[in-house]
């Protein structure tokens, strides 16, 4: 009868608590926030991609927080992975002409498949030997992508038969793409998220934090670490490479080719270091505090400081800057983190008959 | 044939012989120790024995298959489970998820049954050493005593058919101590091999009935605990020659 009475307990701790659930009112308050954005009129409409480009980003920021967060394998290369999505999606539509719905995925699982290449060595190191190796790589590649100008174009872009890279939503009118855009994004972001949230929280989950915390341990436990830290580097890499091609198609600042592939560097440090900052802003380890780190890093950086109160870039960066570090100091557990835990207390906890019941269902034990 | 047979193990780092042929056997059901002064060499022992370090020469017998050299996991997937003198806790994890890992890689033979409800079974190995109050608690909130147990019921999860204990009393008060001599004993009567490193020889020789002494990297003397405590060279390692 004990065992009975504690597994309720168990089931519903580790449903309500334990791994940092957002509590629901406040996850579904703030998706209903970001749908309605287009129509309250908080941005101008043509600023609508801004926020496509952070929902994406975001992405990327989750899927870093799974490696680093949760596995506990430091990466400060993960821009490597948006590289891999938007070349494989540029290079399958300029030289096959694939659709646009079909290259998006390929290029998600050559991520998946490249993590896994890149991994295998990579992962026999630990902490800052890591951390170098990963940051090794998008540079590598970016001197691979110069050498080999003839496929890849150098800086000057993919030399193109085709016009530039298809939009994602290529029969609207522009005025409509930029909201088509954005709730792709943001469907994107949600299910992406949502993936990886579920992964975290799973009994593979577990075993990604017994390797943050104590890799010899999990070892003695009769864990395969090296096949877990792969496993997570892959989904992290997935997730990444679908972040990537999606920005390819959709951003029209930096992803169509014209501009993308001239303009800005061939990948961006930018989306190695935005991760790091968005993730220790919103909480590491939580995978929903990224996304609000995310926001913050942009909403001050490319709107706020840029259109609302326009001020010198000098100074900008200066302010941005303090600010950020203002925020880290103030909240080291992150700003997501800590609001969920104030909120957690208010929201009326679930009631564990419910829980177990919903959890016996699942766990039926076979006759 | 034994359970466990060690074969002339032996393991130089640079200049110094932390191992040196060693070799021993253990049978089932038996509860071995295994003491010697500090820089004796036990823990290199286990870590040799249970893959953590490459031996230079010798074979580590478990039920006559050789496992010399396999990776730690597979080791502990086969059967042959260890704890750490240091205690290490998966610190972020509730107390009972800290079991979950190791039911993950579950190879008992009723692994269907338990894979589908791996709270219960994690659940009862934390009331097997009296932990299921805490199960919800992070496990970096665990007093020491309680890390120790934890362990315990961790390596007990892998269901290992022999488990080897590296200094399972260090840093307990006697209380704890006293507890961890119940909890190890009741482990025994369920018919689970033992190899067990220690220091404090008194709660020790309660639990053993074969006792080895480790000196410098070998074996100098192996026996009965009454037998050990007459061994007169086993009093002059620890305590000194008489001048």
């Amino acid at each position: 009868m004990t065992v009975i009475k504690y597994i309720r307990r168990v089931s519903a701790d580790l449903a309500t608590h334990i791994y940092d659930v957002p509590p629901r009112m406040l996850a579904s308050l703030i998706l209903i926030l970001m749908a309605a954005t287009p129509f309250i009129g908080i941005l101008e409409l043509r600023r609508l991609d801004i926020l496509t480009h952070i929902n994406l980003v975001a992405i990327l920021a989750v899927s870093w927080d799974l490696l680093v967060g949760r596995t506990g394998q430091i990466s400060l290369g993960h821009a490597l992975f948006y590289g891999i999505g938007a070349y494989t999606t540029a290079i399958l539509y300029q030289y096959f002409a694939w659709p646009v719905w079909i290259t998006v995925p390929i290029s998600a699982i050559a991520g998946f498949c490249i993590a896994i290449l890149i991994g295998i060595p990579c992962l026999r190191f630990k902490g800052p030997y890591l951390a170098l190796i990963t940051m090794a790589f998008p540079l590598a590649i970016v001197g691979f992508l110069y050498y080999y100008r003839d496929i890849f174009g150098g800086e000057t872009g993919i030399p193109r038969p085709l016009p530039g890279l298809p939009r994602i939503f290529d029969k609207l009118l522009p005025s409509q793409r930029i909201i088509a855009n954005y709730y792709f994004s943001l469907a994107l972001l949600t299910i992406s998220s949502v993936i990886i949230y579920k992964i975290a929280t799973s009994k593979t989950g577990i075993v990604f934090v017994s390797i943050l915390d104590d890799e010899l341990g999990s070892k003695a436990c009769g864990i395969n670490t090296s096949k877990y830290k792969l496993l997570s580097f892959a989904i992290s890499g997935l997730f990444g490479s679908l972040a990537g091609a999606v920005m390819a198609h959709t951003i029209q600042t930096n992803a169509n080719p014209r501009y993308f592939f001239e303009k800005t560097a061939l990948i961006p440090t930018e989306y190695s270091i935005v991760p790091i900052i968005a993730a220790i802003l919103g909480g590491l380890g939580t995978i929903y505090g990224p996304i609000i780190g995310v926001y913050i890093y942009y909403l001050l950086n490319n709107y706020i400081f840029e259109y609302l109160i326009p001020v010198d870039k000098p100074i900008k960066i200066a302010i941005f800057v303090s600010i950020i570090i203002i925020l880290i100091i103030k909240w080291p557990r992150g700003i997501a983190r800590t609001i969920v835990e104030k909120l957690e207390d208010l929201e009326e906890p679930r009631e564990v008959e419910e829980i177990l019941k919903e959890r016996m269902r699942k766990n039926k034990p076979e006759v | 044939m034994h359970l466990l047979e060690v074969q002339n193990l032996t393991k130089r780092f640079g200049g110094l012989v932390a191992v040196n042929s060693v070799s021993f056997h253990v049978d089932e059901g038996e509860v071995v120790g295994i003491i010697g002064p500090n820089g004796a060499g036990k823990t290199t022992l286990f870590n040799l024995i249970t893959g953590y370090l490459k031996p230079d020469s010798g074979r580590v017998l478990l039920r006559g298959e050789d496992i010399t050299g396999l990776p730690p996991y597979k080791i502990a997937n086969k059967g042959l489970v260890r704890t750490f003198q240091i205690v290490r806790p998966f610190k972020h994890l509730p107390t009972i998820a800290n079991v979950l890992v190791a039911l993950q890689s579950y190879r008992g033979k009723r692994r269907i049954e338990w894979i589908k409800t791996p709270e219960r079974k994690a659940m009862e190995m934390l009331e097997d050493v009296g932990l299921s109050d805490m199960a919800m608690e992070p496990a970096e909130n665990l007093s020491h005593g309680d890390l120790k147990r934890l362990e315990i019921a961790r390596a007990m999860a892998l269901e290992p058919e022999i488990i080897l204990l590296d200094e399972p009393f260090g840093g307990l008060n006697p209380i704890e101590t006293e507890y961890m001599v119940k909890s190890l004993q009741r482990i025994h009567l369920d018919g689970h091999t033992m190899v067990i490193v220690e220091h404090k020889l008194h709660a020790l020789m309660r639990l053993v009935k074969r006792v080895l002494v480790m000196h410098n990297g070998e074996i100098i003397a192996k026996g009965t605990p009454e037998e050990i405590a007459k061994n007169k060279k086993v009093i002059e390692v620890y305590l000194g020659k008489a001048i």
